[in-house]
């Protein structure tokens, strides 16, 4: 028979994380509390892709790994634009993605909120002046807050989503 | 059932010619040049005005006559045709200038025919499947028509682009567009019809944080009858948006084809334009480039271990590589001050000298790296319902190698040797050959292995480089002039990214870029996943399509 003593006293499974990153937890929890009082709890984000590098797409999805995990700040990214309350939008609006774009934002409920991930998002960047993009994803979309960087880091993006917060506070 | 116009049909039949690359019988010890000298005389009867490039390859101009007879001989002695791409005015020769880049087992050069065409001309991809992509791109490019392809649809240029518009001729200057509203003709995909058959359409859109592209599956219950892809959403135009720059404004248009591929463009981009300038780049420089595309091998392998895992939603397996990756991110930013190793790689050299002391500790974290993932590798082999999922499922058949030029970790996971670190060596791995990780299978399971294996080859790979780097200077002793000034001139360089074999293409006159051609692995091996695909449940789609990891923004430029 097994006693259960060993699994009282047994030494705990879970691993200690030898990185701890101060700035990071203090962003975090500030976020957590704006996300509680605004959103009630969970901010649900949608991410869109209208024509990046990839190199934001991977700089954001890093946002749900265990150096960050932002899950547990109450922000969670979601499958559907119909169940979300942000945007996040990468990249300079390729020509062949406008319809895409519209089509997802417009299948959001209201109110929404339109984040621009990096540089390209923000105002084009080096495409700017390419027959195949737009430019900024403002030619289409009314931006809230613009993340810029080449791409931005995954705490840079989590500075903005506050800034978004504390803006759809307001 | 009907399946309508499946190019199916022609890959299998080409497959069959064609030899995979280790069966081919030619002897290395004849030159390449006179190799292609005597089978185009032997074909044609005509001897060929070769022209040596200045990188390894050779440019062979043909007669219409001679390319149509060469064209199967080519096929029939194992070529494969890794590149086709156009060029306007090629060196005051009005009209436009094909070239179809071939590679041929057992040769480190590169073999380029040139064709002179009009408006119009005739195709090859009855010959050479993989040409149907390029020929489309040409058609949407410059107006080109291929008057006998079997597939004649627009490819990147979607309908939001008016008719009769192309943006690679040399009238029409860079700059926007009055783009079609509303357009009424939807992409016709190809129909596959019969009793109990049902589409269903995937994206643009994902449901993941990931990039756009879109797939129609043709399905009977839920294996999957067939399946078509339609990319190229994300067309920026980085091809014309280099041309009339300086070379070296080009470097950050180069590292922004593929983020996970910064590196790797920026060293091939790099390296075409040295050879042309005849700029010989110092020992250091080669040793820091070739530790730097190591690890960006390493990290981007590492998000295809943890995607693999993820699709099969087994995260407490998925965390240590996730964990990995993100120390290799700050390993990066620690080595170069960008995670993505942005704004390093330069003409003639590196931008920034890593010190000693950063090498050393990268040194030092490699060998508690290694270790701790040889075990993490041993906990899923020991795994049964992971390797129960992995195995077996989407199988890459090994004659789809050569007549769709598919390389890199997917190819050798399926039987191929092909690397072009040691096939086509560059800058150190010619002192520094990489070993080569080979499975035969073609399944997920051994896309992961090959992955994995791969992931402590460029460790090990890393640790040797930095403990044999030479002291020195960082970028060529020539004047700021000559590297601003680039001679005119044209050189083709590869290099073997994380996902395969890159090309680029470079021409320079006037001292600015008259023509880039980027053609990344991706692009070959996208091709790859309408195979791979057929008779596994759409379930396990996200599985194998995460197992070959392919690059949207790299093929769609």
């Amino acid at each position: 028979m097994v006693n259960p003593f060993t699994y009282i006293f047994r030494s705990k499974m879970t691993e200690e994380f030898e990185f701890s990153d101060a700035e990071l937890e203090a962003l975090g929890s500030e976020l957590k509390t704006e996300v509680n009082k605004v959103f009630g709890h969970s901010l649900a984000i949608r991410e869109l892709d209208s024509g990046s590098d990839n190199s934001t797409e991977i700089e954001i999805s890093n946002l749900t790994t265990p150096h960050y995990d932002i899950e547990r700040f109450g922000i969670s990214f979601v499958a559907s634009p119909r169940h979300a309350d942000v945007l996040l939008v990468t990249g300079a609006v390729t020509l062949n993605m406008v319809e895409a774009v519209l089509k997802t934002y417009e299948a959001m409920p209201s109110p929404k909120f339109v984040v621009a991930v990096g540089d390209d998002a923000c105002n084009g960047g080096i495409y700017k002046d390419s027959y195949a993009v737009l430019g900024g994803v403002d030619k289409i979309l009314p931006v809230d807050v613009k993340i810029p960087g080449n791409p931005p880091s995954p705490k840079e993006i989590l500075r903005g989503i506050f800034a978004l917060v504390k803006k759809a506070s307001q | 059932m009907n399946l309508s116009k499946n190019t199916n049909d022609s890959l299998i039949s080409a497959g069959t010619r064609l030899r995979d690359n280790r069966q081919i019988t030619v002897s290395p010890t004849v030159q390449a040049t006179q190799y292609a000298t005597d089978l185009i005389f032997d074909v044609s009867g005509e001897e060929p005005q070769i022209t040596r490039g200045k990188n390894h390859e050779f440019y062979i101009p043909l007669g219409e006559n001679e390319f149509l007879k060469i064209v199967p001989a080519l096929s029939e002695k194992g070529f494969v045709l890794i590149s086709l791409f156009c060029v306007q005015d090629f060196e005051d020769n009005p009209g436009f200038s094909l070239f179809y880049m071939f590679r041929l087992s057992g040769y480190t050069d590169v073999f380029a025919f040139m064709r002179h065409v009009e408006m119009e001309t005739t195709s090859i991809a009855k010959v050479f499947p993989s040409a149907c992509w390029y020929e489309r791109e040409i058609s949407d490019g410059f107006g080109i028509e291929f008057t006998d392809a079997f597939d004649k649809r627009r490819l990147f240029l979607h309908e939001a682009y008016p008719e009769g518009f192309h943006p690679l001729l040399k009238s029409f200057k860079n700059g926007k567009i009055q783009a079609v509203k509303n357009p009424k003709e939807a992409y016709p995909f190809k129909q596959v019809e019969g009793k109990g058959v049902y589409q269903i359409p995937v994206g643009p859109v994902h449901a993941g944080i990931i990039e756009p592209g879109h797939f129609r599956f043709s399905v009977i219950g839920e294996p999957i009858l067939n399946l078509e892809i339609r990319l190229f959403y994300k067309h920026r135009g980085i091809e014309k948006l280099a041309e009339g720059k300086r070379p070296s404004a080009c470097i950050p248009i180069a590292e922004a084809i593929s983020g996970d591929e910064t590196v790797a463009n920026a060293v091939s981009f790099c390296m075409a334009v040295e050879k042309i300038a005849g700029i010989e780049i110092p020992t250091r420089a080669s040793y820091l480039r070739a530790i730097l595309l190591e690890l960006e091998r390493i990290y981007s392998h590492m998000g295809d271990l943890s995607g693999m895992i993820t699709d099969i939603g087994f995260p407490r397996m998925t965390t240590p590589f996730l964990i990995h990756r993100e120390k290799f991110f700050r390993q990066n930013e620690l080595l170069t001050g960008s995670r993505f190793m942005r704004s390093v790689i330069d003409l003639g050299g590196i931008k920034k000298d890593i010190p000693a002391e950063v090498l050393s500790k990268l040194a030092i974290y490699l060998k508690t790296f290694v270790p701790q993932f040889e075990s993490e590798i041993k906990d899923v082999n020991a795994s049964s319902s992971l390797i129960d999922r992995f195995s077996t499922t989407g199988i890459l058949k090994k004659k789809f190698i050569v007549p769709l030029n598919l390389t890199g970790p997917i190819a050798r996971a399926a039987g191929a040797s092909y690397d072009v670190r040691l096939d086509h060596p560059y800058g150190i791995y010619k002192d520094k050959p990489p070993e080569r990780a080979i499975k035969t299978t073609g399944d997920v399971l051994s896309r992961f292995k090959v992955k994995a294996a791969e992931i402590l080859n460029s460790a090990t790979l890393i640790q040797e480089l930095i403990a044999s780097i030479p002291e020195g200077a960082i970028v060529a002793e020539v004047t700021e002039f000559a590297l601003s000034n680039i001679p005119h001139g044209y050189a083709l360089s590869m290099v073997e990214a994380a996902r395969g074999q890159n090309l680029h293409w470079v021409y320079v006159r006037n001292g600015l870029i008259e023509r880039y051609k980027v053609r990344t692995a991706s692009f070959c091996n996208w091709q790859a996943i309408e195979h791979a695909v057929l008779g596994n449940v759409v379930p396990d789609f996200p599985l194998i399509n995460k197992s070959l990891n392919l690059s949207y923004a790299g093929t769609d430029l």
